[in-house]
Parts: structure tokens; C-alpha cells; sequence
């Protein structure tokens, strides 16, 4: 009697924890907002492994054309509006880094950091303190501290540091502590120290999470600017495997010259094509 | 007199009260008996509680024959030849990630979290880490991974992880203890008491070790309030060198107090 007591009033706060939809009020016909299944501590449950689509945002995180080393390309990259704003001697870095790849921190298997990170598989379990965000790619992790504990003093990281709390049923995260050194793509888009990382996970349906991110660096850009992309569920049987990126480590050679000394005959028959 | 009495009385009342609240097999839920017959508090879904942020404090990082049951590792004479003549340098001085069971004694902070169907180990070392699954699936074939391919089933109070799939290259401590692609490592977590865990590994080879053979040691919680896994990036400044650094300098303060202002564009006359 007593514990069914207890489980009527837990069930009664899960109850009053799941938003109503505000029915009858605008006159549009719109499809009711999507209610995620809760976790049992009453979180929108977002656990699972999640595939981004990030039409080659490891590649650039503007439009781009395909080719090798480039994927397929992109018209329209998965920065808002297409351009970035950068101050003048950041563009002039920026261009610079593209020919000097040997300086990419991914290819020295360094830590991504995030949001570049993001770009690449990664499996989300949800505790009541925490978030765990474990990444195949570079067997990279954060912890997303879900207690209101503030960031941390004196301490810089590849990865940052993430806080988050929610907002109806995004996951808003915010990302400080991060070092000068990660990147957010292999164009040369860089940032510094006092990169500042917004991210908001909303899912939209059962398989799909649209992700955005504001970024605030005063450093480097001009104004603070967004991005985003829709992560999608993978398959039930998908498991990620280890990634040791540090093996061997015969890929930095190869790096040194960059882009600049690709031959011709790596360009697919499309990029040819272009080339006429 | 009357005091005694009153005392007494309270005595019985929480007694009462205890067993009231507890369920039938209420005399161990009184007194939680620690070691090996210590009951483990739940998680949600019934499983023991295993979570938090654990540490080892032992050299077995340095030498495992430390925590060897007899203080002694099996050898067989041609596997002590081969490793005679095998590479003297230590694949973790090359970022390579240590290996199970390694990872869990080398002298770094790890931290357990368990969700319905997994128990995921999060390393502080090399931000390794392993998800485990806990449905007894059939291992994965055809690869070899730093780490192997964890296993795991629930044996009462006890996680049993087992482990395959691991590459021959590692090593199982600095001492140049090594092994062959034929380890097959069976982990056991038990919780002992409010602060510890019992671990446990038996480490089987049959191209390298007469026989299987066992080690074990407490790990200990981390209690300090406040204490979080932090960032550990071996390959930092990767130029070959063995380099294990600490935690990187930053500047003094607050994040979010640092300089914030973007540049204020300059009106320019046309």
C-alpha cells in the first residue's frame, strides 16, 4: 500500500513534468510539438548514438566544393548565412593555415574540441547530475555537469568545459574553458582562448536532434554567429569502436606539404570537370 | 533511573521504526556488513550501485607482480625469451592506450557510470574509456583494439567483464611484463563497503603463461567534495617524445570574466 502510494505520486510529478500543448490557440493548423520519452528521473531523453549531418564540416564549415580530401562538398556549409564574421587579421590567418594542413591539430590526433568534435559520432547517457558525451572519433568524452556547478577557475582544455541545464526540452550547454588551439574545421578557421560555445540540443522527432550552436569569440570575430545541423539516430545494432588516432602516427608526413602538392590525378572526374 | 529508561525506549522505537521501513530481510539492512557479504546499494533498474569516481593506490602501474597472487607471473620459458627480445620501450610512452587491465591501476582517477544495459568506464588516463555492455553478446571478431572488446553479466553483487580482443602490443605494467594476441582477461568489480571495490582479474594466455593466474586490489572512492575528471591530453606537443604532462597552465580567473567586447567598427567616409 505504501509503495503503491509512492509510485502514484511519482508517477503523478513525471505527469506534471511532461508539458502540456498549448491546444486551440493559434488558429494555423500545426503539428504538436514533439514530446521526447523521459528518462526515470524525468529528463527528455536523448540517450542513444547519434550520426551528425554535417555536409563535411570537418572539411569546412563553409560552402565548399568536393574533391579529394573534401568529401562530396557543400552548397551551403553549416554556418548561418554562409560567411563568416572575421575580423581582418583572422581572415588573413585564416587563409594563410590552409596552406600550412601540418599545423591541424586533428592530425596530430590532438583532441577536437567543440564544437568540431560534434562533426562525428558519438553516444549521449543521461544521469541525474550528468551528461556523458562519449566520441568514437579520437575516443574524445566531455561530461556535461547538469548540478548549476559554475565552470571551473585556472583550468584550459582541449574539449573545454561543459555546464548545461534545459530548457523545456532542449538541452542548452554551455561550453567555456577552452584552449587557442583547437579548430573548427580543416579550412583554417581558428579561434582563441576565450571561445564561447552555446550549444541547444532540441530533438524534433523519435530518430532526430537539431543541433545549434552560438559562438562568441571577441578575439577573432566581429559579432557572435551560429551554426548548426541535425544529428540523426543510428541503427539499434550500431556500436562505436576504440579509435586510437596516435597509430603509427605515419599520417604527419604526409601532411607537411598540404593541399598545395595533391596531385592532379586525386581530383575526382567531377572536380575535372570544373576545372575545364 | 527514568533517563536510562527513556533511552531504552528510544532505542526500541528506531528499532522498530527500522524495521518497519526495511524489508523482510531487514538484519543486514541495519548494519551493512562490509567485505566480501556487503550489499550494495541499487540503482534504479536493481542493479549494485558501482558509481562514482574510484582510484587505485598501489605500484602495481610500475609492477604488477606487486598484486599478483603469490606475488608471481607464470611464465612460460619461450614467452620469457620473446619478451627478452621484444621492444624495450614502453608502448604508453607513445600515447598508446595501456591495455586492460592496465587502465584500471594506472595511477589516474576513473569514473563508473552505469545506464539500463551498460556500465561505461571513463578514464582520466588518455581520456580512455570503455562502454560496456552487460547483455552477454557474443564478442566481436576479426580486430584487435587497444582496449579489447569488453563484455559484461551480473553475477549477484559482482560485475564480470570479460575481455578479448586485445592487442598483443600492450603491456601490463612499466616492468615490461607483457603478453600475447591470446590474453583473455576476466575483470570482477565487488563492492565491499560504502568507499570501496573489490577488483579482481584473472588473466589467462595460454601462449604466454603456464596457467591462469589472478590479481587483485581495493579501489578507493574519491571523496573529495567538489572533485571532477579533468582532461588529459597525452599527445600534447607529439613529436615522439614520451611526454605524460600535467594539466595545462591557464590563466588565472573565471572564464566568463575574461575580456568580452568585440571590436567597435570604425566609421569610415566614403
Amino acid at each position: 500500500m505504501k509503495v503503491g502510494l509512492l509510485g502514484l505520486i511519482v508517477t503523478a510529478s513525471l505527469l506534471a513534468l511532461v508539458p502540456v500543448p498549448a491546444s486551440g490557440q493559434s488558429a494555423a493548423p500545426k503539428a504538436p510539438p514533439y514530446n521526447p520519452p523521459r528518462t526515470e528521473d524525468g529528463q527528455p531523453n536523448l540517450e542513444g548514438v547519434w550520426q551528425p549531418r554535417t555536409s563535411g564540416a570537418a572539411f569546412s564549415i563553409l560552402p565548399h566544393p568536393g574533391g579529394f580530401f573534401l568529401g562530396g562538398g557543400s552548397e551551403t556549409g553549416v554556418v548561418e548565412g554562409g560567411t563568416l564574421p572575421l575580423q581582418p587579421w583572422a581572415a588573413a590567418k585564416a587563409k594563410e593555415l590552409t596552406q600550412h594542413m601540418e599545423l591541424d591539430p586533428t592530425g596530430h590526433c590532438h583532441y577536437e574540441g567543440i564544437p568540431h568534435a560534434n562533426y562525428f559520432p558519438f553516444q549521449i547517457f543521461q544521469t541525474p547530475k550528468y551528461i556523458a558525451v562519449l566520441y568514437e572519433n579520437m575516443h574524445a568524452r566531455r561530461i556535461i555537469y547538469m548540478d548549476g556547478s559554475p565552470h571551473p577557475r585556472d583550468y584550459l582544455a582541449w574539449m573545454g568545459d561543459s555546464r548545461g541545464h534545459w530548457e523545456g526540452n532542449t538541452l542548452v550547454v554551455d561550453v567555456t574553458n577552452n584552449n587557442d588551439k583547437s579548430v573548427f574545421d580543416m579550412a583554417g578557421h581558428f579561434h582563441s582562448d576565450v571561445l564561447h560555445v552555446v550549444e541547444r540540443f532540441t530533438p524534433v522527432d523519435k530518430d532526430t536532434i537539431n543541433w545549434e550552436a552560438t559562438i562568441d569569440d571577441p578575439k577573432v570575430f566581429t559579432k557572435p554567429w551560429k551554426m548548426k545541423f541535425p544529428l540523426k539516430r543510428a541503427p539499434q545494432d550500431f556500436e562505436m569502436l576504440e579509435s586510437g588516432c596516435f597509430e603509427g602516427e605515419r599520417d604527419a608526413e604526409h601532411l607537411v606539404e598540404g593541399l598545395a602538392t595533391v596531385p592532379k590525378d586525386h581530383y575526382t572526374e567531377k572536380e575535372k570537370e570544373k576545372e575545364k | 533511573m527514568a533517563k536510562e529508561l527513556k533511552s531504552a525506549f528510544l532505542l526500541v522505537a528506531i528499532v522498530a521504526a527500522l524495521l518497519a521501513t526495511s524489508s523482510p530481510a531487514s538484519a543486514q539492512a541495519i548494519r551493512p556488513k562490509l567485505g566480501p557479504s556487503y550489499v550494495a546499494p541499487r540503482t534504479p533498474d536493481g542493479k549494485p550501485d558501482l558509481q562514482g569516481i574510484w582510484e587505485t593506490r598501489n605500484a602495481a602501474a610500475f609492477d604488477v607482480s606487486e598484486v599478483a597472487e603469490g606475488h608471481e607471473i607464470p611464465y612460460l620459458p619461450e614467452a620469457l625469451d620473446r619478451e627478452q627480445k621484444g621492444p624495450r620501450v614502453d608502448p604508453i610512452a607513445h600515447c598508446k592506450m595501456p591495455g586492460v587491465p592496465r587502465i584500471t591501476y594506472m595511477p589516474f582517477p576513473f569514473q563508473i557510470m552505469q545506464r539500463p544495459g551498460y556500465v561505461v568506464f571513463m578514464y582520466e588516463y588518455l581520456h580512455d574509456q570503455r562502454i560496456i555492455q552487460t547483455n552477454s553478446r557474443p564478442h566481436i571478431d576479426g580486430i584487435d583494439l587497444w582496449l579489447g572488446d569488453s563484455v559484461g553479466h551480473w553475477e549477484g553483487n559482482t560485475l564480470v567483464v570479460d575481455v578479448t580482443n586485445l592487442d598483443e602490443r600492450s603491456w601490463l605494467d612499466s616492468a615490461r611484463h607483457t603478453h600475447s594476441d591470446a590474453l583473455h582477461v576476466v575483470e570482477r568489480y565487488t563492492r565491499t563497503g560504502p568507499n570501496t571495490i573489490n577488483y579482481e582479474a584473472t588473466i589467462e594466455d595460454p601462449k604466454t603463461y603456464t596457467r591462469p593466474w589472478k590479481i587483485s586490489m581495493p579501489l578507493y572512492r574519491n571523496t573529495e567534495p567538489g572533485f571532477e575528471l579533468r582532461e588529459q591530453e597525452c599527445t600534447e606537443g607529439d613529436n615522439g617524445r614520451p611526454i605524460h604532462p600535467l594539466y595545462r597552465p591557464a590563466p588565472k580567473g573565471d572564464p566568463l570574466e575574461l575580456t568580452r567586447e568585440y571590436p567597435v567598427k570604425k566609421e569610415t567616409s566614403k
